[in-house]
């Protein structure tokens, strides 16, 4: 993935920068910033008073509560990634093939989806394990509260720590032995090696996995409502859902846009220079460290973190889905909901996604091209922007949406179509990043000689380019899907009536308690994420 | 085997309920299809003896935005549904405040036919910005005149009295508040939950409130229950089953809440609350619907109002959910209190709708959830 340059590229200046490529290109932007700036408008031109009115009340408050969820949610998923990385990649732990799949895959279940299940279990007196020791001692055992602050910050940790995971154990992998070898040859220990040494070399991996984290907690709705802690989201969610004062809703997003931009600058200063270490040369693997008398006590703690962000949940719902089809009044309710039926909304869930990963990736084209082909300030700054989706949370895209499209094209409002349209400004950054990684390493001469053969540029495009660099758009194509799947509050707040996805299903299901009704939709929603997810994670190097 | 069988049964049934209903619909021409059959509940007392008339043309798709939630409106629409086989019903089922907001952005582009809600303020509120286009449903007459807006913009369907259940597992007779103010009595603090902030029946008992007893005391009242550590769920499902579970002694509820719990197994209890002389009486809620101006499937939105506040539909309220039904002598579902034994705080509808505004502000100023 990294954007290092092509092989046997010399500096030429082929052929000048394309006006009709420049266009496209800063027409993507356009579509993918407006959204952004409007909301800026908004924010800044509330009225004053709501502004102070904000800032004596919820303000400081909100912002409190969220970076403090940031700050818990990035250490343990750091300390987790980093941990079980360390563990698959550097120690002769038995099953590190078996474990790598299983500490990804969490990536497959939504946190809100976590949330519901972390609910049922662990609610104070209802949920089923309080209610199981209750029944077994006689007697209420108290239990953690599943809620709150430290219930969202273990959830939210458990369902994103794999990003980390993956970052680090990339880096793991590709770190040079001669590395550590030196540090041990110089006299450090191993503790003393991992801490001076291969730790710090994985800086810009690990920051890098951080900070998507941050952007993930900064957007996340679900898990913090149903978990009943405040943040950003959540509360500008309550306002657009359960008040009629849009200016508050404005601030509040201007503020979490701006928060967010900070978290994504940083993220970008960092793109790029996420490798330290070269594959090449005389480049070996780091040994494996033994693990000796510690493998039960390593073995142990994988199975933990495994069971608690992968086996548990999917255990809980399949056995809830066994239970909704056995019974046939939740059945019933399962299969037809009114004028809804289980296919119809699978189905809405299958060919929005699909829908927006193709345009996503489509629309990333000339954005990726131009910053590929012809690097310029402008076309970085295209680049650039168009990663702003990152930054901007459901939520404040759905927000952002209704008051766009309702005022200049009317004619989108209501449609599945402008929950789409929310999909890929969300998720567009995925594209183009796939997309500019893709390019980067095709090398132009490629291109050069078919135009020098006679082909035109779009000849050369299709007949060319896009043959090459297919697994590219694929696997870009695959993250906007996945993560369009998963979404929940813009599809919440934008889609039209009786049209539901699989996620809108769970949710409205399970926010009225109804668990085992929500637990086929949960289920299917689940296992059709982690086949976009397994073809991204066979492209790495660590899942071959 | 057989549990194969049901499965894969089950399965094809789905898939048929999903298939696009295309072709038919062009072909027959409707009348025939008109079940006069289906006259409703044979033993109930007819008040009207309207027989809804044979409508002219009911199908299409029929958008509706609902403030009631959808567990306990699907099963009326069905009904209406099974009445009305070529409608295809499209449901948005929210807060009011979310339906209220997208019917106020829509109003230039509308796209749902009906509004139903669980207060009547959100549905006033509406009317006087214009939302609603007047229409009087059959039979509408016979319900209690303050419950169809002056100009008919909306019509009331069903009433639900706010009260206290409470867990009768962990709760003695004897220590039972009696009003909402007890709420706020250090000895049950953390042991209450309510409906946020976004939820229509709590935004409507402030209100209502406000109205009653003055901005300040209502401020101080909900205050009180922020500072007696009281849980706000996001709607009163959540509540009620936390109740039934024992994790809090008392819930602050629709009455029918008290029912449905009741009827799953749990021990709880109901508090009609407010009742003694000086109290505020018991604080109640009016269930609306009304057509939205520029609705698409006039003829079907129609139909429905006529449906909701007919016997039939009524009766679907009250013995489906234990509600109220606005319409005089449609019987209760056996077990509900009726409301004439209690005393009720009396609200003018029309003044609070428009005091929603500074409901909303003190809702946020005191920082409910």
């Amino acid at each position: 993935m990294s954007s290092s340059t092509q092989p046997f590229s010399f500096p030429l200046k082929p052929f000048s920068i394309s006006p009709r490529l420049a266009l496209a290109a800063g027409l993507v932007a356009l579509f993918v910033a407006v959204p952004l700036i409007y909301i800026f408008l908004r924010a800044l031109g509330a009225n004053p008073e709501d502004w102070q009115r904000l800032l004596q009340t919820r303000l400081w408050r909100l912002m409190g509560n969220t970076l403090a969820l940031v700050a818990a949610v990035t250490s343990g998923t750091l300390v987790i990634g980093v941990g079980m990385a360390w563990l698959t990649e550097r120690t002769d732990l038995p099953g590190r093939k078996a474990w790598r799949w299983m500490l990804a895959l969490p990536l497959a279940i939504p946190a809100y989806i976590g949330a519901i299940l972390h609910l049922a279990l662990l609610r104070p007196r209802g949920g089923i394990i309080p209610q199981w020791l209750e029944t077994t001692f006689g007697f209420p055992v108290p239990t953690p509260s599943p809620l709150g602050f430290w219930g969202a910050a273990f959830i939210l940790t458990a369902f994103m720590f794999p990003y980390v995971y993956l970052l680090s154990g990339a880096a793991f992998r590709s770190q040079h032995a001669a590395l550590e070898e030196a540090a041990r040859a110089l006299g450090r220990t191993p503790w003393q090696t991992f801490w001076q040494v291969t730790l710090p070399a994985m800086r810009p991996g690990l920051l890098a996995g951080a900070l998507l984290v941050t952007l993930d907690v900064l957007a996340e709705y679900g898990t913090v409502a149903l978990l009943r802690y405040e943040t950003f989201s959540s509360a500008i969610f309550a306002q657009l859902y359960g008040r009629y004062d849009r200016s508050a809703a404005s601030i509040l997003s201007g503020v979490l846009v701006s928060l967010a931009m900070l978290v994504l600058w940083a993220e970008i200063q960092l793109q790029g220079q996420a490798r330290f270490t070269q594959m090449e040369g005389n480049w070996r693997p780091a040994p494996l460290a033994p693990l000796g008398g510690w493998k039960f006590p390593a073995l142990l703690l994988v199975s933990v973190v495994v069971s608690i962000s992968l086996l548990i949940p999917l255990l809980v719902l399949f056995l809830w889905s066994i239970q909704a089809v056995l019974d046939p009044q939740t059945l019933a309710q399962v299969v037809r909901t009114g004028s809804q039926g289980f296919a119809r909304f699978a189905w809405n869930s299958l060919w929005t996604s699909a829908l927006a990963a193709l345009l996503a990736v489509t629309l990333s084209l000339p954005v990726a091209r131009l910053s590929a082909r012809y690097p310029s300030r402008l076309s970085r700054l295209l680049a650039r922007l168009c990663q702003v989706g990152y930054a901007i949370p459901g939520v404040v895209i759905a927000l952002s949406l209704v008051l766009l499209v309702n005022r200049f094209f009317p004619i989108l409002y209501a449609t599945p179509l402008l929950v789409v349209i929310a999909y890929v400004l969300r998720h567009m950054p995925q594209a183009v990043r796939a997309s500019e990684s893709a390019l980067g390493q095709l090398s132009a001469s490629l291109e050069e000689a078919s135009r020098t053969l006679g082909r035109t540029s779009l000849q050369t495009l299709f007949q060319v380019t896009l043959p090459l660099i297919l697994p590219g758009l694929l696997a870009g194509g695959a993250l906007v899907f996945l993560t369009s799947l998963k979404e929940l509050p813009a599809t919440l707040l934008l889609r039209p009536a009786g049209f539901d996805t699989l996620a809108v299903r769970v949710w409205m299901w399970a926010s009225d308690g109804f668990y085992i009704q929500a637990a086929p939709a949960a289920l299917l929603l689940v296992l059709v994420s982690a086949f976009p997810l397994s073809f991204l994670l066979r492209r790495e190097q660590m899942f071959r | 085997m057989f549990r194969l069988r049901t499965t894969l049964l089950i399965l094809a049934v789905g898939l048929a309920a999903c298939a696009p209903a295309a072709p038919q619909a062009a072909s027959t021409p409707v009348a025939a299809t008109e079940p006069a059959t289906v006259t409703s509940a044979p033993n109930l007392p007819e008040p009207t003896a309207t027989e809804t008339p044979a409508p002219v043309e009911i199908s299409g798709s029929l958008t509706i935005y609902s403030g009631r939630s959808e567990a306990l409106i699907q099963p009326v629409l069905d009904a209406f549904q099974a009445k009305y086989p070529k409608v295809e019903i499209l449901l948005k089922a929210g807060s009011n405040s979310a339906m209220a907001n997208a019917l106020i952005e829509e109003q230039a582009n509308p796209q749902a036919d009906v509004f139903i809600t669980t207060e009547m303020f959100t549905a006033q509120s509406l009317a006087q910005k214009g939302i609603f286009q007047s229409y009087l449903p059959a039979g509408a007459e016979a319900l209690p005149a303050e419950f169809v807006s002056a100009e008919r913009a909306w019509v009331g369907l069903t009433r639900r009295a706010r009260v206290i259940m409470y867990n009768a597992d962990l709760v003695t007779p004897e220590e039972l508040p009696t009003s909402i103010f007890d709420l706020t009595d250090p000895k049950w603090k953390g042991q209450v939950a309510a409906a946020g902030s976004t939820n229509g029946g709590m935004q409507a008992q402030v209100a209502a409130m406000r109205k009653l007893i003055g901005e300040e005391a209502t401020a101080e009242w909900l205050k009180g229950l922020i500072a007696n550590e009281v849980t706000f769920f996001g709607g009163h499902t959540d509540v009620r089953k936390a109740v039934g579970a024992g994790e809090f002694k008392l819930g602050l509820v629709n009455h029918y809440y008290y029912h449905l719990q009741k009827a799953e197994g749990s021990n709880v209890g109901v508090i009609y609350p407010d009742q003694g002389e000086g109290q505020i009486g018991l604080f109640s809620n009016i269930t609306a619907a009304a057509i939205v101006k520029g609705a698409k499937n006039l003829p079907a939105a129609q139909a429905l109002l006529d449906f909701l506040v007919s016997p039939e539909g009524q009766k679907l309220f009250a013995e489906g959910n234990y509600e109220y039904p606005l319409l005089p002598g449609v019987a209760l579902r056996e077990g509900v209190a009726p409301l004439e034994t209690f005393r009720l705080a009396e609200i003018d509808i029309p003044s609070t709708a428009l005091d929603l505004d500074a409901t909303f502000k003190l809702i946020e100023t005191v920082g409910l959830p």
